[in-house]
């Protein structure tokens, strides 16, 4: 095991964890006071969409069906990406969104409607940071 | 009984390519001059710490002073009638800071500066290597693509929000988070398009890859990296301190803001680099130079997908 931990499986089942996760957080409600969005989180081929509604997970769906009439904007990376960016220390280059999806290391992939999540980047930022504590 | 920081603010005029800048900074200490420059959109706060430390305030005068628009440095009147968005440009910004140094009647003073700052020592060591004795780049590197986009400034996003957020992940990890989240803070508090205004000179006006060769080597350049960095990679930094001639290159376990993200960690990295500086120094203006403690430095460390019909379809309600 390496000094960054070792390496998850990213599924349905951890992906439930986490937004269990994210909804028991005591700081999100006053950061995603204003999140209403439905997202895409890619894990490798697999699509998971969120539903978001003032700062919570409502509802986890793996993946899309054309009545779920699209949804607002996608961050998608590799399993091994998301697993080294969701261990407690994460290594360079993937601690960060922004770090793996800046033109030098192309790991993640942000894609859709990018106002929507630029406006709520300060929840999106802090319910991705607790990725780490699942 | 109070206690006060041994930090002085004052503000000098400072006049460049044809304005005058009311400019705020900040000192402390004696010795030899090290102006220190602060990140694209934050001010001279980030170099809080190092002001207030005795083991580097006894042998250099530290100044931190705040950019025209940033911090306390109001930006030139009239700014309101700007018919194109805030650029910062490379030859403003290596004349203003030598500029600023000539308001204080500062003597080859050493200048340290980060990120941006640390990229334009290249600038410095290229057009004015007279004027200074030492120059230290702080996740510093020849050519940093890929900052200059537009929701940086964008009516419908809370720019001083996005702008730190962006940016937290420069951080290490393992860098306190009081000082990570005071990082943040400074990046809030930016005027409105200041960051992406000062990232055009940072991502676009500032390709040094072809120049930096020419460099002389009269001023050393100490390089000095995060691992973490990755606007500033390891990499790009150790690729650039290669082509630079009379420079040293250290990476350490840390990120992008050094010298307010982790105060403690820089000062073991910093430390060597200064007393080099004092050493060398023809003049001997270190006078009060320490004996420090050797200190630990950490070595080098260097498709189409998801749109099908699914059958057994897993939902989850929370």
């Amino acid at each position: 095991m390496s000094k960054y931990g070792s390496r998850k499986t990213i599924d349905l089942e951890w992906i439930e964890r986490w937004a269990r996760r994210v909804n028991d957080d005591r700081v999100m409600p006053r950061l995603g006071r204003f999140f209403n969005a439905r997202f895409v989180l890619g894990v490798d081929d697999v699509d998971y969409l969120l539903h978001m509604r003032q700062g919570k997970v409502e509802k986890i769906s793996e993946g899309l069906e054309p009545s779920d009439l699209g949804y607002e904007f996608a961050l998608r990376a590799p399993a091994s990406a998301w697993s080294k960016f969701s261990q407690k220390t994460p290594p360079p280059m993937f601690n960060d969104i922004w770090a793996m999806a800046h033109p030098l290391h192309r790991q993640l992939q942000i894609e859709g409607n990018q106002l929507t999540f630029w406006q709520n980047m300060r929840a999106m930022h802090w319910m991705l940071s607790l990725m780490r504590e699942v | 009984m109070n206690k006060h920081d041994p930090i002085v603010g004052r503000y000098v005029y400072v006049t460049c390519q044809g304005k005058t800048y009311r400019t705020f900074y900040e000192e402390a200490g004696e010795g030899i001059p090290l102006v220190c420059l602060h990140t694209a959109g934050a001010d001279g706060r980030e170099y809080r710490h190092q002001l207030c430390d005795a083991d580097i305030t006894s042998n250099f005068r530290v100044i931190a002073f705040d950019l025209p628009r940033h911090g306390k440095s109001l930006p030139p009147a009239g700014w309101h009638l700007e018919e194109d968005e805030y650029k910062l440009t490379t030859s403003f910004y290596s004349e203003f800071i030598l500029e600023f140094c000539r308001a204080l009647d500062l003597d080859k003073p050493v200048v340290m500066g980060q990120s941006m700052g640390g990229n334009i020592c290249l600038d410095l060591a290229l057009r004015y290597e007279n004027e200074y004795s030492a120059l230290i780049a702080l996740e510093g590197c020849d050519y940093s693509p890929g900052w200059h986009i537009d929701p940086l400034h964008h009516p419908h996003i809370h720019g001083g929000e996005a702008v730190a957020t962006s940016v937290f992940g420069l951080m290490a990890p393992e860098s306190p988070d009081e000082y990570r989240w005071e990082t943040w803070w400074y990046y809030a508090q930016g005027g409105p398009g200041v960051f992406k205004g000062d990232l055009y000179f940072y991502s676009v006006d500032s390709d040094f890859r072809d120049k930096v060769h020419k460099i002389s080597g009269k001023v050393p350049v100490y390089f000095l990296t995060g691992e973490y960095d990755f606007a500033c990679t390891p990499e790009m930094t150790m690729r650039t301190a290669e082509k630079v001639k009379n420079s040293e290159c250290v990476i350490f376990g840390g990120g992008h803001f050094p010298s307010s993200e982790d105060p403690e960690k820089f000062k073991d990295v910093l430390m060597p680099i200064l007393r080099k500086i004092i050493q060398n120094d023809p003049r001997h203006r270190g006078a009060n130079a320490r004996d420090w403690s050797a200190r630990r430095v950490d070595g080098p460390s260097a498709g189409g997908r998801g749109a099908e019909r699914s059958s057994d379809r897993r939902t989850i309600d929370l």
